[in-house]
């Protein structure tokens, strides 16, 4: 009782100080509590879900062939158990440290469930698609992005007049360009710039074409972390007998990534809602299956039902991705004090 | 600097020159053989013409065709990938070679046949189509006059919207068009009472009418803008493509003229082998003559064809029928026999 | 010794950038030939012969194609200048909740941070067109008459009218980019040390005063960078226009490829029309900065 009763005291030290503030606040309470009845009430009564009941298989796996769906499916089950691990925290210490690894791994082993090859029979990549197809663009552009941002952000650092010089071209026109540009690019111009003969999937293409746009922004990112070292840590590596690389790379860099994990776990999730924008380009990754089953006539017109659901899953996957990159950044500290 | 600038020239012309001498004139069909599958270019977004449906699979009148050229050059429909595209995106992917021919509710005209414009070139025409307006019956709109003023949902970057555009500018009368991107905004845009009209080819008013709650409510206009034949295309230059694609087309109209349809192809079959003095169909279904080869596809492409999507009647009936989700009366896409413009050159 | 390496690695690397886009450019000229697409602007002057709903200078479809990119830069720029404006207040305001003192709007503007941050903006902008705008089904009017009134056919804001693209456009990339400025609002206030604070209320000034007067122009020079980066990305954004039907530049562009079947050179005009666009604002934001900093340090 004692306690409900500091509850109260609380909400009113908190909420209803003076009257200004007690009138935002019934105003944001009434405001809150009107949208969440009518929300409701539409979602129970006036809503048909039967559009996402019954292209659920669509909206997971996009049109994967029917006897293979294990395939996809269990490398979104794996996404489930890897998050489940990561934010619970492993007892055992021997996962805690190959989490990274398993993580960095995530992505080639969707491209081999998906794609086939060694046992599994291929899959061309115009059937991937639906959630499936969203995470595997998102996982893959991370990988090869980050690499890629991380040599950009050293160029840009570089003593060499012309590393230099290239990589801030490179870094500032990327990042003065839309990316639905760079897509467009991607899907439609990359194609004339290969050799006649060689030809590269649209998935691939839009791989290519985040890689070239995120790495900008990581090479940024990671730029602000190598400034935030101190001169000393690159002295002290000197004393030691070390060579610039050996700097580089086992001491400043970690170091530069460790600050910058904030902004790159933005970046990624970034990453995740921009491949919503290759169904502008013709992808039936979420979004574009979305538009897919809306353009079937048993389901015209039930859009609303369709971009909640879209919204919901995004918001879900976003978040979690955050969570992840928050206790892996935990996991990375603790490491660091473990040392 | 001048050097090596002069040393990369020389490369780079080199290695056009290589890339010049490997590619040859070899046809697109040789390339979809040796590939063993034949790669469709479809939109994905239409009703009735090609869409995703529940299982996943994409459906309609413009991936049946495509089905049918993968039964005829490679003796069996499953042989086909679909690759869905944007409408500005269709023209560069064939141009490019990304896919093998386009089945995307494609107008053919003048623009898009000659090798100056798009550099397509066409397959007989598979679907007669005209623009139209749909509206609100509560609108009481009958003709496109007492549309002035008023808002239009169109589809951005087709002939709808030039075609629109040249009916309310050669009446001089003002409008305001609401561009989206594909079909379904269009109708989510007209559905919500964006706009008081929307226009697309009618086969695509009346399959969005169909899927409407209430779609006694609105009417589609009297009013037809354009002439829209819609046909399959590859890229130009490519001969022995089109003729083939040309004479899979020609084989489904005269296999309904025919009566040859997909339950009884075989009984058909039987007949021809059984009576050599039916030399028309002898000839037709590849039992003797050369027509296929001539082609180069089997001798037996008719048969293929019509064992794995039927005639050109049961195509339509299936997508576009009466019973189907989206009926379109035929009008003029009944065979010529029957009054429509579906005709067929004699297979010789 | 050492110099004369550094010397050769550049070279090398400078060699191997130029020979790849040799290579590229050389593709690029063989499939330009093969596929007859050839390259050149000379369409450009041709008549573009589709409508726009929207031009802030005369337009008819017998104008050129040039003439009618020009309108949609014309377009995006209207739209990013009220957008700019709009998510600036929207976000000052939620950045300044989530620093305030009130713990319900706190946990409030927490949320709608959450929400809008962790939800693509494509989604957003098709649900405030086809479901918050066209879904209005009678004018709404704002209490205080002609000030504000909305409907599914557009606002009516003190007698300006602004379709229901622009609206809706106006309204996502401004609740979008708010969420991201309300952070770096957030930020530049907790960089103020926290005596700041102390010393104004033991001075005995007013929340709202002490917020305006001495926090406020202490956390600017840490909230602008910020910012500048905000709008440059919400420039970059505004380009998802296409998705609820208005004409902005990459619209226009999209339908003009289509027509022309020239991809290459509506790219190139895409690229040159956005890079002056950005040197815009952030000449702009520089002139701000300064401005700024000059008024800090008479």
């Amino acid at each position: 009782m004692k306690n409900r009763y500091s509850q109260i005291k609380n909400l009113k030290r908190v909420a209803f100080s003076n009257t200004v503030d007690s009138i935002v606040s019934l105003i944001i309470i009434s405001i809150g509590i009107t949208t969440l009845l009518t929300l409701s009430k539409w979602m129970i009564f006036s809503a048909n879900w039967s559009v996402v009941s019954i292209n659920l298989p669509l909206f997971l796996f996009g049109s994967f062939p029917n006897d293979q769906l294990w395939r996809p499916g269990l490398w979104i089950s794996l996404f489930a158990i890897f998050s489940l691990i990561t934010i619970l925290g492993p007892q055992w210490s021997w996962l805690r440290k190959s989490l990274l690894l398993l993580w960095i791994s995530y992505g080639p082993l969707g491209v081999f469930l998906l794609a086939g090859g060694i046992g599994l029979s291929s899959v061309e990549s115009q059937n991937w698609g639906g959630l499936t197809l969203t995470i595997l663009l998102t996982s893959c552009s991370a990988i090869f992005s980050l690499p890629l941002g991380i040599a950009l952000a050293l160029g840009r650092q570089s003593t060499l007049p012309i590393v230099k010089n290239l990589s801030s071209i490179y870094i500032d026109v990327m990042r003065s360009i839309p990316l639905i540009a760079v897509l467009f690019f991607g899907q439609l111009l990359i194609p004339l710039f290969l050799p006649v003969g060689l030809e590269i999937d649209r998935v691939s293409r839009a791989i290519i074409a985040f890689t070239l746009f995120v790495s900008a922004y990581i090479a940024e990112d990671v730029r602000g972390g190598l400034q935030s070292i101190s001169r000393t840590q690159k002295e002290a590596g000197e004393v030691l007998g070390l060579h610039p690389f050996q700097i580089t790379c086992l001491i400043i860099l970690p170091q530069a990534l460790r600050v910058a994990l904030p902004s790159l776990t933005n970046q990624a999730v970034g990453l995740l809602q921009n491949t919503s924008l290759m169904a502008i380009l013709g992808l039936v990754e979420l979004l574009g299956v979305g538009r897919s089953v809306l353009a079937n006539p048993e389901f015209i017109g039930r859009y609303i039902e369709v971009y909640l659901l879209l919204a919901a899953i995004y918001w879900i996957l976003g978040t979690l991705m955050a969570l992840i990159a928050r206790h892996l950044e935990q996991q990375l500290t603790l490491e660091k004090k473990d040392l | 600097m001048r050097r090596i600038f002069t040393g990369i020239l020389t490369f780079s012309m080199l290695l056009t020159g290589c890339v010049n001498s490997s590619v040859g004139t070899q046809s697109r069909l040789e390339l979809i053989k040796r590939r063993d599958s034949l790669i469709c270019g479809v939109s994905g977004k239409i009703p009735g013409f090609s869409f995703l449906n529940r299982n996943g699979t994409y459906q309609g009148l413009d991936v049946d065709i495509c089905k049918a050229f993968a039964a005829a050059f490679l003796g069996s429909s499953q042989k086909v990938q679909f690759r869905p595209l944007t409408a500005p995106e269709r023209f560069t992917a064939i141009r490019t070679g990304e896919i093998d021919l386009l089945s995307r509710n494609t107008t053919f005209n003048l623009s898009r046949d000659s090798s100056k414009g798009n550099g397509l070139i066409f397959a007989p025409i598979i679907f007669h189509d005209g623009q139209g307006l749909m509206v609100r019956k509560s609108r009481k709109i009958n003709n496109i006059e007492e549309l002035a003023q008023k808002s239009i949902c169109v589809g951005s970057g087709t002939t709808t919207e030039q075609n629109i555009n040249d009916a309310f500018e050669s009446k001089s009368l003002p409008y305001t068009p609401i561009k989206y991107q594909d079909l379904n905004q269009v109708v989510a845009g007209y559905l919500q009472g964006r706009c008081a009209a929307m226009t697309s080819d009618r086969s695509q008013l009346a399959a969005a009418k169909s899927g409407f709650k209430n779609p006694k409510a609105h009417i589609i206009l009297d009013d037809v803008l354009s002439k829209e034949p819609l046909a399959p295309a590859a890229a130009e230059g490519d001969q022995l493509l089109s003729d083939a694609m040309r004479w899979v087309v020609f084989a489904l109209f005269t296999a309904e003229e025919k009566g040859i349809t997909q339950s009884n192809i075989n009984e058909k079959l039987e007949i021809a082998r059984s009576n050599p003095q039916m030399k028309p169909l002898r000839r037709f279904l590849g039992i003797e003559g050369d027509l296929g080869e001539k082609l180069g596809i089997p001798n037996d492409f008719v048969v293929k064809v019509i064992t794995s999507t039927g005639n050109y009647g049961e195509i339509y009936n299936r997508h576009l029928g009466p019973n189907s989700k989206v009926p379109i009366p035929r009008g003029l896409n009944k065979i010529y026999t029957e009054g429509g413009l579906h005709f067929a050159p004699p297979f010789n | 010794m050492k110099i004369s390496y550094n010397a050769i690695a550049q070279l090398l690397i400078a060699l191997l950038v130029i020979f790849v886009i040799c290579i590229l450019i050389n593709n690029l000229t063989l499939n330009l030939i093969k596929t007859g697409l050839g390259f050149s602007f000379a369409w450009l002057f041709r008549p573009a012969s589709f409508a726009l709903a929207e031009h802030p200078l005369p337009y008819s479809p017998s104008d050129s194609y040039a003439w009618a990119l020009f309108i949609g830069w014309l377009n995006s720029l209207k739209v990013i200048f009220y957008s700019l404006l709009l998510a600036t207040l929207i976000g000052t305001c939620v950045g300044l909740f989530r620093v305030g003192k009130n713990a319900l709007l706190r946990i409030v503007s927490a949320g709608y941070i959450a929400i809008i941050r962790q939800t693509p903006l494509l989604l957003q902008l098709m649900f405030w067109y086809f479901v918050a705008i066209l879904g209005i089904k009678e004018t709404i009017t704002s209490p205080i008459g002609d000030l504000l009134s909305i409907s599914n056919q557009g606002t009516n804001f003190l007698g300006i009218k602004l379709s229901a693209e622009f609206t809706s456009l106006l309204i996502g990339l401004s609740v979008f980019t708010s969420a991201y400025i309300a952070e770096v609002v957030r930020g530049g206030i907790n960089s103020v040390q926290k005596g700041q604070w102390e010393s104004f209320r033991s001075l005995g000034l007013r929340e709202s005063t002490g917020l305006y007067k001495i926090i406020i122009p202490q956390a600017l020079p840490a909230i602008l960078p910020g910012l500048t980066s905000q709008y440059l990305n919400l420039a970059k954004n505004s380009t998802l226009a296409i998705a609820v039907g208005y004409s902005d530049i990459y619209a226009i562009n999209d339908t003009i490829i289509n027509q022309t079947g020239r991809p290459i050179e509506g790219f190139i005009i895409l690229l040159l029309s956005f890079l002056f666009l950005n040197l815009l604002i952030s000449n702009g934001m520089e002139l701000l900065n300064s401005m700024i900093t000059k008024s800090n340090n008479p």
